[in-house]
């Protein structure tokens, strides 16, 4: 892949063809929503930008919001989360669409997880096959026949959305089990705000920071607890985690206890934390941990970081858990293939968002096919997440095609293909504070209470290398700041209005102490009502 | 002590307040503005133009929120006596006229904080992230003077004026703040048929900095009506309005030679416990503009009668206005 153009700052800037450039057409004009966010970047100019660049690690290094990254087996260092200063920006009809399109989609993940768990109709139907979907590493015997309060299994949800070079979205992932990256997409609003101010000047972006409240809401709404106000807690593996600074900023923005595994504890089928006041109930758990570890009498025996007896307690319906137990089974690659069926099927809607095309393996004609073209496809394991394991065709070597070849002809069931997606891109700052496009993903975030909530915008990463498709932080990955806006003019946003009285004047020192000259540059300063009188008796 | 010191001590403590408070509400102002709505309606209304109307400024409607300039205005402009500036300088005049009272570090934390605020403060400040950084200056700073104070100085009549100074100035700030943003309901005589939608008011508590004891303390969603009470009625939190009450009241205790007949002490000890009353006869819900109006009037007097009792000796030596 050629590289991009080196020009300074926003001065010409040109997208790379044939991909879809996010803030400029392809002759190099900014789009229309983009047109003042382009003209501001180009009076901050590189300089700006650098300046900026610098005040932001110092800040999340301050805040602590790090990344670890290890150097190729050596040791781990912590370097500040890579934030791009230049947004993303949607127009609110464009977020519309995507929003409509990802609550139908989560909605029919919903039904096809309470159907693999119960009545099997789908199965029965003859779109799914059951082996396969028995043989997911994420299925769950120990919940089969549960049914969480509400009915709802897929409480947060993050799908990764990609935009093809033609300009449609199309989903590359659903992420079902525990998505994470949310606490990115507040903490780089609030840096952009600190940061660069200017750009927002000619925009209504539509806020983030309710989330948490969004999210507690709905954890509350499917809790069973009748009497109370129900108690929430999120489960965290423990500090070493890798997504920990998340657990504890959701846990700090909800005003709820972060829980370890020995923090809890299950008697008579029921979930109780350990307090200095003795055992008190937990009715909800947002859990960050996989389904495996949960708890050793149901899943993993050999996990340390789960609490035994909680699957029963779960079954006696005395706790809600988020996400449901089981839900990994609408988080696999290959169930990913039928969700526009699923949609068809449960909803009896037409999917507003498209797949990627994408290859079966367990058919033999189709994989014949992948095996002749596995140069030009993405070849991935169904089960995994965070881009591991995934082989990129038109970017591999002729031993690694072949590795996977071999693969591929043992293990059918545990891969797919899909077409090579043309990511779209977005100018990026580089090294030198110049703008280069890079290629971006999408992952909006939903909650899924008593109906469904997104978020404006989500977290777009980005693949900070040239022509890189890889946009996992995991894996040498940025983010930006997405921002939608707000159609409509200001009316729809006054909030109720302001008193009509005016609150007293502020008061001052009541009587004068300071003598001559202080005195009188300070009556010059402040010339107030209250304030000193002309002509102080001193 | 002298009362022309403990006068100045007193504002010394009111103008560190207010220039502490200023910042903390130019920040989320800030940061607020530059966004647009949520999909919850917002319970409140707080922007610029309330933070302007908050220091009694007259808000026109063409002076749409988001004026970057209004927030300019707050931090650096020492032309309005409500700015950061302006505060801070009043309270380094002030500490100035009592450097033998207050240790040598207050007064180098104090002069130090004026100056890195003078002739427009530092690099950056210019850009328009510069309200931003000035209010963060400040908070820190502010942050900085309090602590030395609380390692450094001896627990006397002059702690219990200075403190006291703080306490009445945060709770007049708090109560200015729900007197701009609260939603007028009891006023219009009944014009508006139904209570308004009760949407989010986290902008209060971030302009208080009391988001995250809120969320503690609270099980409610951050609304308008249980962030007035929270920000009215909580003891536990220190910027509440009845939680700095009472610790006036504990202040004025130990300063005041014969706090039994003495008349601040007598009136902040009947406001602590009207405020107490009301927050358990008050229903969740119920109109809160009555009591917040109430109170600030009786702060007032309550800082009338402190200038009566403790400050007249400044006033006898010919002061008085």
């Amino acid at each position: 892949m050629s590289s991009g153009v080196q020009t300074p700052a926003a001065g010409s800037y040109r997208p790379q063809a044939p991909f879809w450039d996010e803030l400029f057409e392809a002759d190099g004009t900014p789009r229309p929503t983009a047109r003042a966010l382009v003209e501001e970047l180009r009076r901050l100019g590189p300089e700006g930008l650098t300046e900026a660049g610098r005040r932001r690690d110092a800040i999340f290094m301050q805040q602590g919001i790090t990344f670890e990254t290890s150097g190729g087996g050596g040791p781990t260092h912590e370097r500040p989360f890579p934030l791009d200063l230049v947004p993303r920006v949607l127009s609110g009809q464009e977020w519309r669409d995507i929003k409509r399109g990802l609550a139908q989609r989560i909605r029919a993940l919903n039904h096809f997880v309470d159907d693999v768990y119960h009545a099997r109709e789908i199965v029965r139907e003859g779109i799914v096959p059951w082996r396969l979907v028995a043989s997911r590493s994420h299925f769950a015997r120990a919940v089969h026949g549960i049914r969480p309060p509400g009915g709802v299994y897929t409480h947060v949800a993050g799908c990764d959305l990609v935009r093809h070079s033609d300009g449609t979205w199309k989903v590359i992932e659903d992420n079902v089990r525990i998505p994470s990256g949310i606490s990115y997409v507040l903490e780089n609003r609030a840096a952009m705000a600190r940061l660069v101010p200017e750009l927002f000047a000619s925009y209504r972006v539509r806020p983030v920071d309710h989330y948490p409240q969004l999210l507690l809401h709905a954890l509350r709404s499917v809790a069973p607890s009748a009497e109370s106000e129900a108690t929430v807690v999120v489960w965290t593996p423990g500090p070493a985690n890798p997504a920990y600074f998340e657990h504890a900023f959701l846990a700090r923005q909800m005003g709820v206890e972060l829980v370890e595994a020995s923090d809890l504890v299950v008697r008579d089928d029921v979930l109780y934390m350990r307090t200095t006041r003795g055992l008190e109930r937990a009715h909800a758990v947002y859990r960050r941990l996989d389904d495996d570890f949960v708890d050793p009498l149901e899943f993993r025996g050999d996990s340390l970081l789960g609490v035994p007896g909680l699957v029963r307690a779960y079954r006696a319906g005395s706790v809600a858990i988020a996400n449901a137990f089981g839900t990994g089974v609408a988080d696999d690659k290959a169930i990913y293939y039928f969700v526009p069926e699923m949609i068809r099927f449960y909803l009896g809607e037409e999917p507003i968002l498209e797949n990627v095309k994408t290859y079966l393996l367990t058919d033999p004609e189709v994989r014949e096919y992948v095996l002749e073209h596995l140069d030009q496809l993405v070849v991935k394991p169904t089960g995994e997440s965070g881009g591991r394991g995934v082989m990129i065709g038109p970017h591999a070597d002729e031993v690694e095609i072949q590795k996977m070849r071999r693969v591929i002809a043992t293990h059918p069931e545990r891969w797919i293909a899909q077409d090579v997606v043309r990511l779209s891109t977005v100018p990026t700052v580089g090294p030198d504070a110049v703008l280069q496009p890079r290629h971006v993903d999408l992952r909006p975030f939903a909650v899924f209470g008593e109906r469904i909530d997104i978020v404006p915008g989500g977290l777009t990463r980005v693949a900070l290398d040239d022509g890189s498709l890889i946009v996992n932080s995991s894996r040498g990955g940025g983010s930006k700041d997405t921002w939608v806006l707000e159609d409509g003019d200001d009316a729809d946003r006054a909030g109720p209005p302001i008193a009509d009285t005016q609150p007293p004047a502020l008061p001052d020192l009541r009587y004068g102490a300071w003598t001559g000259q202080q005195q009188q540059q300070q009556q010059q300063r402040v010339p107030q009502p209250t304030g000193r009188p002309p002509h102080p008796a001193s | 002590m002298l009362a022309r010191i403990a006068h100045e001590l007193y504002w010394l403590g009111r103008n560190l307040a207010r220039a502490e408070f200023t910042a903390r509400a130019v920040e989320a102002v800030f940061q607020a503005e530059l966004q647009g709505t949520s999909e919850n309606r917002p319970g409140v209304s707080f922007g610029s133009g309330g933070l302007l109307a908050m220091f009694g400024d007259v808000i026109e409607d063409s002076d749409r929120p988001r004026n970057s300039q209004a927030l300019g205005q707050l931090t650096l402009d020492a032309e309005r006596p409500g700015s950061m500036i302006a505060s801070i300088e009043r309270a380094r005049e002030g500490a100035r006229t009592v450097r033998d009272v207050i240790s040598a570090e207050m007064w180098e934390a104090i002069n130090t904080t004026a100056l890195g605020l003078r002739g427009g403060g530092q690099p950056g400040w210019a850009a328009p992230a510069g309200p931003y950084l000035a209010s963060q200056y400040v908070k820190e700073r502010t942050a900085l003077i309090w602590g030395v104070a609380n390692r450094s100085m001896l627990r006397d009549e002059a702690k219990c004026f200075l403190d006291a100074g703080g306490l009445i100035e945060i709770s007049d700030m708090v109560l200015r703040m729900l007197h701009v943003a609260m939603p007028t309901t009891a006023y219009g005589g009944g014009a508006r048929d139904a209570a308004p939608a009760d949407g989010t008011a986290l902008i209060l508590l971030q302009a208080v900095g009391g988001f995250h004891a809120y969320l503690r303390a609270v099980t409610a969603p951050p609304n308008a009506h249980p962030v007035a009470r929270f920000l009215l009625f909580e003891r536990a939190y220190p910027d509440s309005v009845a939680a700095c009450v009472d610790s006036l009241h504990e202040v004025f205790t130990t300063a005041d030679a014969g706090p039994r007949n003495s008349k601040p002490v007598l009136r902040v000890s009947r406001l602590a416990a009207d405020l107490d009353f009301q927050r358990r006869a008050l229903p969740d819900g119920a109109e809160l503009t009555g009591i917040c109006k109430q109170t600030q009037q009786e702060l007032s007097r309550i800082d009338q009668d402190v200038a009566e009792r403790y400050f007249a000796g400044a006033a006898a030596a010919g002061l008085r206005r």
